[in-house]
């Protein structure tokens, strides 16, 4: 873009959000340039520098988002939304340049609403201050991400995201009453007052997941819930993972444990001998159940009974509350995979029927294929039908090449792998950190011709194509 | 760039880490990416591998508050105060530092302070009295709110304490936070250590001259002879000792923990004992050392409405938790969190509010 021109469209977005929200500035590009995608990572690491835009605006509400909106749309130029920048797809990376919108000054907490159990709060909140501010009326939202810190609420929609009780209280899909959503075509629109009803399709599934590719959330209805009278830690070591999956699915007929997390061999005798202390060899399982005592006791008596019919060893609860307690030290600089290591989680999600044998087949596709690989994983997220697997690779910093053009090549090789065999095994694409632009190419190769309803949707949305160009696959 | 490897492994920690961004005061007021340890890292990093020049980075240096609450959260230990206080010292050294900072530096070698004022004649008569206890206010007091020089002493007479205000009233912070370790900093350290030296006791009043001089002096060899305590230790004890006679009474205060205070000299308790003893602790929700920074003077004289925002914010926290009446430790939470008070609530230093217990 020529600097006249450049300058014009800086006036207008200034004029749109004010001057002081509207940066051009070296230091703002670099840090909109790289989130916790690890190829930006990386790039960076070798001092290179990513695909950067030229404005960086930060609208306060949905009026002055809109605003931005029509200006782009009228000179045509893409718009990436940013949360936090914690997410791990690169969706937030603005590759095409033009204008990234960084939703955090739109933060306002507008009601925490005790009677209808919900805070109504901008889009770019940090989810840890919603929590904030259910706390301090005595709630909770129950939304525990390894980013809770890190992320926004509207990030969190825009993936799909999810935290560590879920298996109790749900998707961050399950967590939301309405929205207000900014079209690309800058009219602002609100989502049904309420869900599950039936009245069409529900419009809060349409915009949750579609990472800033047809919108902007600019605000959500985010529910809040009691905090439990108690909640008690189990750990169980099975002796394989058969019997766990058994185990589980078994429990999970009778009632929800909030959090429930079984570990591979490999990952008990890594992560979880390193961080929680378990020392023995099988397959470390951590469960938790929570809520008013009378249940928990009734709970617990089925959760006992039932892991010993499979032959589960009972740990008692100090390993699950030490794990408990230290759940994100996991994501901290030096105790988690980190670079020069290269590390990906590709976290897919299928039936009971199903799930054992995506393990199996990833696993033996990535050691054969990548013998410089290590493969671990663990299964959190459970339902009454299957649950999720959030498997990880890791190479060593010997086994990764210098050249970040190599490194990219050997990265997407393993990921293409990875997820072919998810998909061909019955698993999808992802479970619960989005698509982005790592992964979009495979989208069609898990939809098929079901991808032309994602793609009519945002052609009538964004006939443009503004919005986050080559992220999801759009 | 010349700075320690200590820092730069720490750069390389922070540069692609989001976990405290949730806690740093002046992220929250600007919703600005720039503003985190991250995005301060990841700029540094670049200047580092030559990716980009220091100049692109400084303004976003001297946004930082060195508050110590991303330094608190760390699970894994990293204090991103080493890197910035060191990135200062080569932004100052090489020409690079922003105008405003330039301006606020000539200002103090001018007149002595950065805010260019001259102190309020009405501290004369305090000065020089040949006293064995000294009173150190610092230079946030001394220029800014001399009126809470007067509520100190006249609190230390009601106990029979006599102090002598000392004539030189500059640690060094001002310096310290502006440019970080250089040789005027020391020089400034080593004159208040003569200064503080020529008394017994000497009672420090502003947590941000307390922290200097209890761990930078040490780190920098320079001697301290005098006891040093800060006037909240000083206060308890002679309630302690009933030197100081109090009121007990139903009265609800909020302490605004001190940053320095909690974080860097560990204590949470003091200021809450003697709260007790006049009243009860009505508490916020971030208290101790996870307490949210609420005002900051020297980054008031660049960033005034960031800092507006940042005693907003934390008036924000007490309303919803219906605390009203604020107790301050520092004179820059006090003066900021003063301006900002919404209606119906109250700010008061810890000696207003011992002096309304007498
Ligand atoms: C340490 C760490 C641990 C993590 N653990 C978890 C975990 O336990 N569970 C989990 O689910 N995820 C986890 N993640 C991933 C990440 O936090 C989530 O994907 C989160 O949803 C990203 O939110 P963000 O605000 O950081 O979004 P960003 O990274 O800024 O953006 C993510 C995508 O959403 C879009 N977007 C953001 N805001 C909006 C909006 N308001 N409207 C429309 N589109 C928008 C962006 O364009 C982009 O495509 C983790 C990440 C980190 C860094
Ligand atoms: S201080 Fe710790 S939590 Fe903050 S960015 Fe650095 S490594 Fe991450
Ligand atoms: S020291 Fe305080 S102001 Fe500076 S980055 Fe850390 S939290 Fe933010």
């Amino acid at each position: 873009m020529n600097d006249f021109l450049q300058t014009q469209i800086l006036t207008e977005l200034e004029d749109a959000v004010g001057r002081e929200n509207c940066s051009i500035k070296e230091i703002d590009k670099v840090t909109h340039s790289v989130d916790y995608f690890w190829l930006s990572r990386m790039w960076a690491d070798r001092g290179r520098r990513m695909p950067e835009a030229d404005f960086i605006v930060s609208p306060k509400d949905a009026t002055e988002t809109s605003k931005v909106m029509k200006i782009a749309n009228y000179y045509k130029i893409p718009v990436t939304t940013w949360g936090g920048g914690g997410g791990t797809q690169g969706g937030a990376i603005p590759v095409c340049g033009g204008i990234l919108l960084d939703t955090k000054r739109m933060n306002k907490i507008y009601e925490v609403n005790t009677d209808s159990m919900y805070i109504e709060c901008g889009a770019g909140a940090i989810y840890k201050h919603i929590e904030w501010a259910a706390n301090e009326k005595g709630y909770a939202t129950m939304h525990y991400p390894s980013s809770l810190t890190c992320s926004t609420v509207g990030g969190f929609l825009a993936h799909r995201g999810i935290g560590v009780v879920s298996t109790k209280y749900g998707k961050i899909d399950d967590m939301v009453l309405q929205m207000e959503v900014v079209l690309p075509n800058g009219d602002i629109i609100n989502t049904s007052s309420a869900p599950k009803h039936a009245a069409g399709p529900d419009l809060n599934q349409i915009f949750i997941g579609s990472e800033g590719t047809l919108g902007v959330i600019t605000k959500a209805q985010i529910r809040i819930y009691e905090e439990p009278e108690v909640r008690r830690f189990r750990g169980f070591l099975f002796k394989d993972m058969s019997s766990a999956f058994k185990a589980s699915r078994e429990v999970l007929q009778k009632f929800k444990p909030s959090v429930m997390r079984l570990y591979d061999e490999a990952e008990t005798a890594s992560l979880i001998k390193k961080i929680v202390g378990v020392s023995k060899p099988g397959a470390f399982m951590n469960i938790a159940y929570e809520g008013v005592k009378e249940l928990v006791d009734v709970e617990e008596k089925i959760l006992l009974d039932t892991f010993a019919k499979y032959g589960a060893e009972d740990l008692g609860s100090e390993y699950g509350e030490k794990w408990w307690k230290e759940k994100i030290t996991f994501f901290y600089p030096g105790h988690m995979m980190d670079l020069p290591q290269m590390f990906g989680t590709m976290d897919t999600i299928a039936p009971y029927d199903k799930i054992e044998k995506i393990y199996w087949a990833m696993k033996e596709a990535v050691e054969k294929n990548f013998p410089q690989a290590k493969f671990i994983a663990h299964f959190s997220h459970w339902y009454e039908w299957g649950c999720m697997i959030y498997d990880r690779f890791i190479i060593d910093e010997k086994d990764v090449p210098k050249d970040p053009v190599e490194a990219m090549r050997l990265h997407n090789a393993m990921w293409n792998l990875g997820v072919r065999t998810a998909i061909a095994n019955g698993g999808v694409v992802n479970d619960h950190h989005g698509v982005g632009f790592k992964l979009g190419r495979l989208m069609k190769e898990q939809y098929g011709p079901a991808m032309q309803v994602f793609e009519g949707i945002k052609k009538s949305l964004d006939p443009n194509g503004i919005m986050n160009p080559f992220k999801l696959g759009l | 760039m010349n700075i320690s490897e200590k820092a730069k492994g720490i750069i390389d920690s922070c540069r692609f880490c989001w976990m405290c961004r949730h806690i740093c005061p002046i992220g929250n007021a600007t919703g600005l990416e720039r503003n985190t340890a991250r995005a301060r890292a990841l700029g540094a990093s670049m200047v580092v591998r030559g990716a980009t020049e220091l100049k692109e980075i400084s303004k976003n240096v001297y946004e930082c508050a060195l508050c110590g609450a991303c330094t608190n959260n760390c699970m894994t230990g990293w204090d991103p105060k080493v890197f910035i206080q060191e990135l200062k010292t080569e932004i100052v050294l090489n020409g690079v530092a922003p105008d405003y900072i330039v301006g606020l530096i000539e200002k103090y070698s001018e007149t002595g302070n950065i805010y260019g004022k001259k102190a309020c004649s009405c501290l004369d008569s305090l000065y020089g009295n040949g006293g064995k206890i000294g009173l150190f206010v610092g230079q946030d007091a001394l220029y800014n709110v001399p009126e809470l020089v007067k509520k100190v002493v006249e609190l230390l007479a009601k106990a029979g304490v006599k102090v002598d205000l000392l004539k030189n009233q500059d640690s060094g912070a001002a310096l310290w936070f502006l440019t970080g370790k250089t040789e005027e900093t020391k020089n400034a350290a080593v004159a208040c250590a003569n200064a503080l030296n020529e008394y017994e006791t000497v009672i420090v009043y502003d947590p941000q001259d307390y922290k200097l001089m209890k761990h930078e002096y040490n780190e920098w060899n320079v001697e301290v002879k005098a006891e040093i305590v800060s006037i909240n230790e000083y206060l308890l004890k002679l309630i302690k000792d009933g030197a100081l006679k109090v009121k007990k009474g139903n009265n609800e205060y909020t302490l605004q923990d001190n940053y320095f205070y909690v974080r860097d000299l560990d204590d949470e308790t003091t200021a809450r004992e003697i709260i007790a003893s006049v009243g009860v602790n009505k508490e916020m929700l971030l208290k101790g050392k996870e307490t949210n920074m609420a005002g900051h003077l020297i980054m008031n004289e660049y960033m005034p409405e960031v800092i507006k925002e940042v005693a907003q914010n934390r008036w924000i926290n007490a309303k919803n938790m219906d605390c009203n009446v604020i107790v301050t430790e520092s004179p820059a939470e006090y003066v900021l969190l003063k301006a900002t008070a919404p209606q119906g609530a109250k700010v008061l230093s810890v000696e207003e509010m011992l002096l309304e217990n007498i």
